[in-house]
């Protein structure tokens, strides 16, 4: 009798596996999502988005598919960057609920937590997501997403500065062979600092006014650019133990002078070139190198170059010429990143997670990151391994594995306690010393700036969430 | 018989009907709690909380003495935004002043067109000055703008001035701006005062020998001083709480070097949500500022 009941369970197993278990193989959190919201339909959710093409996104095709999809509809807020995160916390302590889901950059994450502005998601994973697709987001942007052990927010864009630079100058051999007699080495996208420096000069040399051997972003997150030169020179933030800030230190003054001394191979008026200029300047042919955020390959490529919300975007001269590399430092800045995350005051929280859960699903997601507008990049294992993407374009898969290996090797972005007080001040001081003022006035004037905040803070709080962030190891890469 | 009547009326004292006098403060109290709950409110919250702790991410409500204003003694950045508020003070007001004088001279007299011209040169004073902080900004843009290319052709040659990026020319940039957008106002109330300076006196000063700078030093110049005095005094006013402009053009850079006083409260107020902090910037700043208003009145002889 047990053989019996044996063979009948052995083949209830079976049917099982040949039933069951293909349903499972193709569950997908995006499907899950979708399913798990109709029961919504006819709810509105509210989301702060960033202004711009990042909102174009949720508000032209997102919201509206997910409308079709569950009957749950999206309002899209549009909010400038700098205004996201104090907007937020404004909405947080005054209680509204006015947003369901936020926008989030990662350094956020740690200030929003200790302000209780965030929804802890873990019991939402645990109740619709999909491990499988937890465990395809490349290591460095799956800890974006969590805080003490516990995830607050789920990841649909994964920044990474990338050094840009024509494929078509950089392989001419009349430009290879004066290069290495001049210089000594082969002309290729730069190891360093220096190596950048010469480049730029050899390129600016020969070809300006026509074209300049580089165009950097002057304003505007100029602190991303400081921080990543200032700590590919051994450079530290924070004594660890007094917490003074030694931003001010030789590989500060280096890291600034040499930025401020490097506009000199540059366009006229590089000073008060921005992300728009910058991309503006490579799209035309202006420019040999630039350093710059994900998306620009894609619209030097010219995709969905026809879409309206891009036509400010000049028309791409440089089509199957341009080159990816990791920046000259050798650790690329992750240069903000968004993420997606819920409000503990949304009175649809469930609605609204699952619309986070469909944006962050493999299946959504890599739609979104192939598509210039929303300005999504890849973060997840699946998007760089996907025959899709890497087919987008002819050099489709070389952007990819620059963007994987500059995202393993990265800086992290400085992650503390009013972490946007200190990045606002070491912006200043980048714009002071490219505007003229002496880099190491400039740095010791950020240094006063930090210390009078920390001290502000308390410099036993500071210091617990400096050491906490220092741990990690895509703080300082040693 | 009639005058008799009337001067027992004006002698017996006068009746009101009960409750007259309460009636007039219900007339008057919407616009009193308006004004207390706008005006005076704002302010008297302000000074509460410049005691506690509030910040975006601190809610402490907590009373902690006078710590903020220790800091703003410490605080170089504040003093350096009072500093570039008055040397944009100083250097934009004598320039409007003069030129508005100037205009007002000139538009005196008959000309051609005059009403024309008149109305051409006040419209800069109509833009609102967020539009014309944006739109001096593309004029200095050294790629495209055309100060740029007009200096460029006086001197025969390309030139690439940083306007908005270098401190040394972020300044004269600003103040460009600012004179060109409020100078229109300084010329407006200015011609107005001189049209009305009594035609008779300056003819006698003429017939006495006086020449047209004495005629408008010792004539024109006491008539219009009062008037002159509250467009000072309002241009005055005016420029302490610059923003728009500086906002547009520079943000307050590069670093802090044109950072005004009222970009650096919005900064530490609205950007920064330094709530305390701020409360007690605008306590101190306001006691010295009505302070300061106190004394101009009195010595310009406006308010006695």
């Amino acid at each position: 009798m047990a053989r019996w009941y044996a063979i009948a369970a052995l083949g209830g197993l079976a049917t099982f596996a040949v039933g069951v278990m293909p349903v499972a193989a193709q569950e997908n959190a995006a499907t899950k999502a979708v399913e798990a919201a109709k029961q919504y339909a006819g709810t509105t959710i509210n989301t702060e988005e960033e202004a711009g093409l990042m909102a174009m996104l949720g508000i032209n095709i997102t919201g509206p598919e997910w409308q079709e999809l569950t009957g749950i509809q999206v309002r899209v807020s549009e909010v400038p960057y700098e205004e996201l995160f104090p907007k937020a916390m404004l909405e947080h302590r005054a209680g509204t609920g006015a947003y369901d889901m936020l926008t989030i950059a990662p350094s956020w994450v740690a200030d929003m937590v200790r302000a209780g502005a965030l929804e802890p998601l873990d019991p939402y994973i645990e109740k619709y997501g999909v491990k499988s697709e937890f465990d395809d987001i490349a290591p460095a942007f799956r800890d974006w997403m969590t805080f003490d052990g516990k995830t607050y927010a789920l990841v649909v864009d994964g920044d990474v500065h990338i050094l840009y630079y024509r494929k078509d100058l950089f392989e001419d051999p009349t430009n290879m062979e004066a290069f290495k007699a001049e210089y000594g080495y082969d002309l290729a996208p730069p190891q360093n600092w220096e190596q950048f420096g010469q480049i730029c000069q050899f390129l600016t040399d020969k070809y300006a006014p026509q074209l300049y051997g580089a165009g950097l972003i002057n304003t505007g997150y100029t602190y991303y650019f400081f921080f990543e030169r200032f700590r590919s020179y051994g450079g530290r933030f924070f004594d660890p133990e007094t917490m003074k800030a030694t931003v001010n230190s030789d590989a500060g003054v280096r890291a600034l002078t040499e930025m401020v001394e490097q506009n000199g191979c540059q366009p006229p008026g590089v000073q008060n070139w921005g992300f728009g200029e910058s991309l503006s300047a490579l799209n035309s042919g202006e420019i040999a190198m630039t350093i710059s955020w994900p998306p620009l390959a894609r619209w030097t490529q010219g995709i969905n170059a026809d879409e309206q919300a891009l036509s400010w975007v000049p028309p791409t001269q440089v089509k199957d010429k341009i080159g990816y590399a990791i920046t000259p430092s050798g650790h690329s800045e992750m240069a903000a990143g968004i993420l997606l995350a819920l409000s503990p005051n949304s009175k649809n929280k469930d609605a609204t997670y699952l619309y986070m859960q469909w944006l962050h699903s493999k299946q959504e997601s890599l739609k979104n990151v192939m598509r210039p507008l929303g300005l999504r990049d890849p973060f997840r294992i699946s998007q760089y391994e996907s025959p899709e993407f890497q087919s987008l374009w002819p050099t489709a898969k070389d952007y990819l594995e620059t963007h994987k290996r500059a995202v393993e090797t990265g800086y992290a972005d400085l992650a503390i306690l009013d972490t946007y007080k200190y990045w606002d001040s070491a912006g200043r001081a980048v714009n002071a010393a490219i505007g003229g003022k002496d880099p190491q006035q400039a740095l010791d004037d950020l240094a006063a700036e930090w210390d009078a905040l920390t001290e502000q803070i308390g410099v036993d709080r500071q210091r617990e969430a400096y050491t906490a962030w220092a741990a990690a190891p895509a703080a300082y890469r040693e | 018989m009639a005058i008799q009547a009337a001067a027992v009326t004006t002698a017996a004292p006068m009746t009101r009907p009960a409750g007259a006098g309460g009636f007039k403060y219900l007339l008057i109290a919407p616009a009193v709690f308006v004004l207390l709950a706008f005006g005076l409110f704002p302010f008297l919250y302000s000074v509460v909380v410049s005691f506690q702790k509030l910040s975006l991410l601190d809610q402490y409500t907590s009373f902690q003495g006078l710590l903020n204003y220790a800091r703003l003694l410490q605080d170089q950045r504040l003093w350096n935004a009072v500093l570039h508020t008055f040397a944009i003070t100083a250097i934009a007001l004598p320039f409007q002043l003069a030129l508005g004088l100037l205009l007002a001279h000139h538009f005196l007299a008959e000309r051609p067109f005059k009403r024309l011209f008149v109305a051409l040169l006040i419209i800069p004073s109509v833009i609102s000055p967020m539009v014309a902080g944006s739109m001096w900004r593309l004029m200095f843009d050294d790629r495209y703008g055309p100060i740029n290319q007009m200096i460029g052709w006086i001197l025969g040659e390309h030139v690439s001035i940083l306007w908005t990026i270098q401190a040394a020319w972020a300044y004269p940039a600003i103040i460009i701006c600012d004179i060109w957008e409020w100078t229109p106002f300084m010329f407006i109330i200015l011609l107005a005062a001189l049209s009305n300076v009594d035609r008779e006196q300056l003819d006698a000063a003429s017939i006495d020998g006086a020449n047209a700078w004495q005629s408008f030093r010792y004539v024109s110049l006491p008539a219009i001083w009062p008037v002159m005095m509250i467009a000072l005094l309002i241009r005055a006013l005016d420029l302490v709480r610059l923003f728009d402009i500086v906002w547009q053009l520079t943000r307050g850079g590069p670093g802090n070097a044109t950072e005004t006083i009222s970009i650096y409260m919005f900064v530490r107020g609205f950007q920064e949500f330094e709530t305390s902090y701020t409360g007690a910037m605008v306590v101190v700043l306001l006691v010295l500022f009505t302070a300061v208003l106190v004394v101009a009145l009195r010595r310009m002889e406006i308010v006695r």
